[in-house]
């Protein structure tokens, strides 16, 4: 038997179940350092250049300009890692959902360790060849696959071994993705520091170290996880005896789950929620800056009206409310989640939608009435709810799917995220484009955004609305169900 | 039914929980001040 093989990992008799949320945050925290990756973007802007980028040649070409070795990368370019981050996370989940519920936490995990710590390795023998097509490549691509296995890796262990409180347990996982970043981009920042030089913005030791960093936090992640045997429940629960349709006991197969229209609502769910909530997150920093402008420094003034010092101090607390949002989101993950184990995931996500279209719709008015504090707190809950969103929705498949293939359809599920991290952003930024190229002011041109976002969160009320549970046909016989597990 | 003959977590195994807790506690604890110190400007 391999170390690997999930036989190995079926805890003995008096584990602990407490310490497989650990191994899960290892490797989430680990992982979530893709939302920090923009703190490496000005440093690799001046890569060649260190004090300030070089620029191209105007007229070369797009596949020239990915492979010269004289001039800087323009911040789009780098941008383009965040669109492939969770192009990959979304797809390598759907495509590869099904082996991890074969294969065990372990090898997923361990297979996640080498995409993503490996993929800072490629990444930064890009950054020292100038290659920027090999960072896209290492951390794009195969770091974005890591992304992905690691994401799903201890879902379904972890609903498993907390069978009596499913949402808190994932919880405690996914807010380690939210988390991720609140490590990852300060100790990135003091790593460049540490490393930079005349010759060099540091980014390129930086890669290499939290590259070793994240992947032997990973493997240890890997290695701590366990699975529990079939037959096995936590001390002195016994399951509800009262039926509740929409928690199932029995299991629908994940190349049956996506037949379903319940799944195909939960894809919508999911796309709807995080459009907004990215939509949101792209503008509150600038939001609060360009609508309270001169009132933020406790005087007034437009933004125009100020001078270049007070913009400056103006854009730190831009930063400050993006930090402060960025621990909401955490929060968020945990608070949510842990909520719906008590009233339920079609309640918690009726939450989040009937309070979202109230909290969107009300953000210009808070910003015309002057509260700064409303207008933060606003926020504030509109993003935690958009991190309760990805952390209670593995409980909400498991309920109406069972536990079985919960890690493989939650996989298929992360497709929404794929979407919505195009959707959110390109709408968004249509939508103001739109506006300012129509004359209406920048501070003004937010309002219209956040009612068509508040729009999208009633659609998703909906199709919340519309989930019922599973019929009949789609679940495994015991027959089918004990073929996939011996299969196993 | 509950599974009556498994034995509970020993003493230990609280141990080793408390030890894996703090070595993922500790790392999210200081991006969480540090990000408190990041905010800070917003109360002032």
């Amino acid at each position: 038997m391999s170390l690997l093989d999930k036989q190995r990992i079926v805890a003995e008799p008096g584990f602990n179940r407490w310490l497989v949320p650990p191994a899960a945050l290892a490797i989430h925290l680990s992982i979530g350092m893709a939302y920090g990756f923009s703190v490496f973007w000005l440093p690799l802007s001046k890569a060649i250049g260190i004090t300030a980028p070089v620029e191209c040649p105007a007229d070369l070409s797009f596949f020239a300009r990915i492979v010269a070795t004289n001039c800087d990368w323009k911040l789009s370019m780098l941008g383009w890692m965040y669109t492939m981050f969770f192009v990959f996370l979304g797809s390598s989940a759907a495509i590869w959902g099904g082996w991890l519920e074969k294969v065990g936490p372990r090898r997923a995990g361990v297979v996640a360790a080498f995409c993503w710590g490996g993929g800072f390795f490629i990444s930064a023998f890009g950054i020292k060849t100038h290659q920027i097509w090999l960072m896209w490549l290492g951390s794009g691509v195969i770091g974005g696959c890591g992304l992905g296995l690691g994401y799903i890796s201890p879902v379904s262990t972890l609903i498993k071994w907390f069978p009596d409180r499913r949402g808190m347990a994932t919880g405690m996982a996914i807010m380690g993705f939210g988390g991720g970043a609140l490590i990852g981009s300060p100790l990135a920042d003091m790593l460049m520091k540490k490393f930079a030089s005349p010759t060099s913005v540091g980014v390129l030791e930086t890669f290499l170290t939290m590259g070793t960093i994240y992947f032997v936090a990973m493997l240890c992640g890997a290695f701590g996880y366990r699975i529990p045997r079939p037959d096995w429940k936590p001390a002195g629960w016994v399951p509800k005896v009262q039926a509740n349709a929409m928690v199932t006991t029995r299991h629908v197969d994940v190349h049956v789950a996506w037949r379903t229209p319940q799944f195909w609502l939960l894809w919508l769910v999911l796309t709807l929620n995080v459009s907004a909530g990215i939509g949101v997150i792209g503008m509150a920093s600038p939001m609060i800056q360009e609508v309270f402008a001169g009132k933020l420094l406790g005087g007034a003034g437009t933004l125009a009206e100020l001078t270049a010092d007070q913009k400056g101090q103006v854009a730190t607390i831009g930063a400050a409310f993006a930090a402060l949002l960025s621990f909401f989101n955490i929060v968020g993950r945990f608070f949510w989640a842990s909520t719906s184990d008590y009233i339920g995931r079609k309640r918690t996500y009726m939450i989040f939608f009937a309070l979202g279209i109230l909290l969107y719709a009300s953000a210009p008015h808070a910003g015309r009435s002057g509260s700064i504090a409303l207008f933060a707190g606003i926020f504030c809950i509109i993003i935690s709810m958009y991190g309760g969103g990805f952390a209670t929705i593995p409980a909400y498949l498991a309920d109406m799917f069972g536990t079985q293939f919960v890690g493989a359809i939650h996989g298929r599920l992360l497709t929404a995220w794929s979407t919505a991290g195009i959707l959110g952003p390109v709408l968004v930024n249509y939508i103001r484009e739109y506006q300012i190229g129509h004359g209406v002011p920048n501070a003004q041109a937010y309002n219209t955004t956040m009612y068509i976002l508040a729009g999208l969160l009633v659609a998703g009320f909906v199709c919340n609305l519309m989930v019922r549970p599973v019929a009949d046909r789609y679940f495994m016989s015991e027959a089918e169900l004990a073929a996939a597990r011996g299969a196993k | 039914m509950p599974d009556q003959s498994e034995p509970p977590p020993s003493s230990a195994s609280w141990i080793q929980v408390a030890i894996a807790w703090t070595l993922v506690g500790v790392p999210l604890l200081w991006g969480i001040l540090t990000t408190f110190e990041k905010a800070a400007p917003l109360f002032r």
